[in-house]
């Protein structure tokens, strides 16, 4: 009796793991819909900017299923792609981590069957990702994932919207150059600051390499491990070594007790420059209240660019309506929005959804994208968009102004930032 | 129960009958017109990674008493010995596997030897720390790749390289023998004399030495094997990932799973690994996957309640709670009659 009541247990536990399995390998009934997954850090450190990255695609699928005639962007004026095809997301969770994200993206293709995935956010999370895309010859759009090694992969289906960090850390060595030259800046040295993780370490190589090609002594380099508690030592070693500007690669939470670590200890290097971090995020921006100002970075987006991008601000209210608590986009999570609307753009043209096809058309057009700085994308061979800008902004009363490059700036730079003490 | 059916001799049978249902279980997926779904079988080789992981800690955790949070280390090693071998040297990974499990064993044993002269929580403790050091170390490692970690490129697919690109099926049957060599090791453990040392160990260190039981070697000889086996684990994994960073594999998060599945389990049993791993893995998978997407984590909540009723209902674990409905069963058979 023993033997038959173990062996009914645990034939109980097999079959409720086969039925699940059974059930996952459901095929959904046959529609005229083309699936898209989207793979995200909706839990974790940084779940805020996967959940508006989620809530930017599916603004823009909205905008493309839906005629939207009052809307100034690509495939907003009919309804759907194709003679009738309609956008249908499927989202995942891939919680920061790489194997999850593998994981993930082999079920969206293989369990789900997506067309393709948009993500991941975290560049660590969308390398491995990509690479199973990439093994199944499916186009991956990546929004805004900034490691510069991303694109250095040659492959065919990998497609990215945002700028490189090495696009950044050329532009802010060329404004340091500008502030040293017309304000008598006088900046020398240049320190580091960023997460131990691919995205940080990547910047700040590019940090490195564009500061010291400029002639920039770089005198501090510090990393931490991302969702610290404490910043206390990074920052004394950056106060201690005390350069004349810092590159920070620091996001959500850790960019807040970054700048809150360097209040309490009383100092600031004259100019702060930081890639897409914190410094993009409002919801930061707010919480940091006036500390946060005077700091620079690179945007992609801010609400204040409306006169440069003037489609955006319609979209951005449907963005606005999925968003909890409402935001208008950052420079993240547009570019996710960027990316459905580039790739619904190529399966239109090639009026095909066989991928190596979308994947040639994509690469041979150059694309309209009014959400993008500049209004255009256009691919590079490993499938680096080669019009994506990014602006340099600093925050003053609370506001991302446009202080570089000169001719689409609006404000002039506060150099060096005001003290704390003075604040 | 375990040992005093070994002793009388009447497992034999019933062994057979388990380990005919493991193989059940373990060849079921892979079975062309059952399922071809790549998901289920993602899930049923992650349910015998992660069965093997926690078999691996069972050794030392389970069987000899000396609760571990630092076997993500030993993960670790194993999984950046056959990531480097590929990854850095241009080699076949098995090399690198059993680099990595050597260099894991021998690792385990110089810090588990001044560790051991602490007890308890103070070890428990002590493993704790060691996870942490061991990060920052290989996170601003730049031999190893630092916090950047080793991505694998495109290589021949096939048992020479232990990758496989369009088919889980090799994948599968590759952990299924690194499965059978963990449990069998552990099989033959419990019914060896060093099984009973290990036992001996955990039920009174200074009963067992006053009985003649070298306590020390004992403990370092478990934590070694214990290394050895977690380490080939984590070669598996970075294989089957195509990837290795420090966050991957040596996270207080991967030490907790070591840990998890056999407490769920049942600690210091036989099956227990198994069974914690069939309930916690794809618990965790199917959540993810179907729930995930909602964000806001109410894959995680859910996971994290189950895992909650069942430790606080039955603290032995999924053994235990088997243990527990078969006697009512039994007596209410038994007063029936």
């Amino acid at each position: 009796m023993g033997k038959s009541f173990f062996g009914k247990c645990l034939l109980l536990v097999l079959a409720a793991l086969l039925v699940v399995g059974t059930l996952s390998g459901v095929a959904v009934a046959e529609e005229k819909v083309i699936k898209i997954g989207t793979l995200f850090p909706l839990t974790g450190s940084v779940a805020l900017a996967g959940q508006r990255c989620r809530a930017a695609v599916e603004t823009a699928a909205e905008v493309i299923n839906n005629a939207h005639p009052e809307l100034k962007v690509p495939l907003a004026e009919k309804a759907g792609l194709l003679d009738g095809y309609k956008i249908v997301l499927i989202h995942a969770d891939h919680q920061g981590k790489p194997d999850v994200a593998k994981s993930e993206a082999e079920r969206l293709f293989d369990q789900e069957k997506v067309w393709t995935i948009i993500g991941c956010y975290n560049s660590a999370c969308t390398k491995p990702a990509s690479f199973v895309a990439e093994l199944k010859q499916k186009v991956f759009m990546c929004g805004c994932s900034s490691s510069g090694a991303l694109t250095e992969r040659d492959f065919k289906y990998f497609f990215r919207m945002a700028p490189t960090d090495k696009t950044e850390s050329l532009e802010f060595v060329e404004f340091i150059e500008y502030v040293n030259e017309k304000k008598n800046a006088g900046v020398k040295t240049v320190g580091l600051i960023y997460e131990n993780t691919e995205f940080g370490k990547h910047a700040a190589e590019e940090g490195r390499m564009a500061a010291e090609a400029g002639g920039f002594k770089v005198v501090a380099d510090v990393a931490f491990n991302p969702g610290a508690t404490n910043l206390n030592s990074e920052v004394q070693t950056l106060k201690a070594a005390n350069p004349d500007a810092v590159f920070g690669a620091c996001l959500g939470g850790d960019y807040t007790l970054w700048v809150r670590t360097m209040k309490q200890m009383d100092w600031l290097p004259k100019v702060a420059l930081n890639y897409c971090t914190g410094y993009q995020d409002p919801i930061i921006t707010g919480q940091l209240g006036d500390d946060a100002n005077y700091f620079m970075g690179g945007t992609g987006y801010a609400p204040e660019f409306a006169e440069l991008m003037p489609a955006v601000a319609a979209v951005e209210e449907i963005y606005k309506a999925k968003t909890d608590p409402s935001v208008p986009f950052d420079s993240d999570s547009i570019q996710e929005a960027v990316a459905l609307f580039i790739v619904a753009q190529a399966i239109e043209k090639s009026g095909s959804l066989d991928p190596t096809v979308v994947a040639e058309t994509l690469y041979a057009n150059e694309w309209e994208s009014p959400l993008s700085m500049g209004g255009k994308v256009a691919f590079s061979p490993g499938g680096q968009n080669v019009k994506a800008m990014s602006m340099l902004t600093q925050l003053q009363g609370g506001e991302y102004k446009r202080i570089y490059p000169l001719d689409l700036a609006d404000t002039e730079p506060v150099i060096p930032m005001v003290p704390w003490k003075d604040r | 129960m375990v040992t005093a059916m070994t002793l009388t001799g009447k497992r034999t049978k019933r062994d057979l009958f388990w380990l005919g249902l493991l193989a059940l279980f373990a060849v079921i997926p892979l079975t062309p017109w059952f399922t071809r779904s790549t998901f289920a079988q993602h899930v049923m080789i992650q349910v015998l990674l992660y069965a093997s992981m926690a078999q691996a800690w069972n050794i030392l955790g389970g069987y000899c008493g000396q609760v571990s949070f630092g076997h993500s280390v030993f993960f670790g090693i194993g999984a950046y010995g056959t990531a480097m071998a590929v990854v850095k040297f241009g080699l076949i990974p098995w090399p690198g596997i059993l680099a990595g499990a050597v260099i894991a064993a021998v690792v385990a044993v110089a810090i588990s030897y001044p560790c051991f002269k602490l007890k308890g929580h103070y070890f428990a403790i002590a493993t704790f720390a060691i996870v942490e050091i061991f990060n920052r170390l290989f996170m601003v490692w730049y031999w190893v790749g630092g916090a950047l970690g080793l991505d694998y490129g495109f290589t021949q697919p096939g048992w020479k390289n232990f990758v496989w690109y369009q088919t889980k099926d090799c994948c599968f049957y590759g952990v299924l023998l690194l499965f059978i060599l963990v449990f069998g090791i552990v099989r033959w453990i419990e019914k060896h004399r060093f099984g009973f040392y290990l036992r001996a160990v955990r039920e009174g260190q200074d009963t067992a030495e006053s009985l003649g039981v070298d306590s020390t070697r004992v403990k370092l000889s478990a934590m070694a094997l214990s290394a050895f086996l977690a380490a080939l684990c984590g070669a598996f994994f970075a294989q089957y990932n195509y990837r290795v960073d420090p966050p991957m594999v040596m996270s207080l998060d991967m030490s907790m799973k070591f840990v998890l599945i056999t407490i769920l389990g049942g600690l210091g049993t036989f099956y227990g690994p198994l069974l914690g791993a069939a309930l916690l893995i794809p618990l965790q998978e199917y959540t993810r996957a179907y729930l995930g997407g909602i964000g806001g984590g109410v894959d995680l909540i859910i996971f994290g309640l189950l895992i909650i009723i069942v430790v606080v209902y039955q603290p032995k674990g999924i053994m235990g709670i088997l243990d527990r409905v078969y006697v009512r069963f039994k007596r209410s058979r038994e007063g029936g009659k």
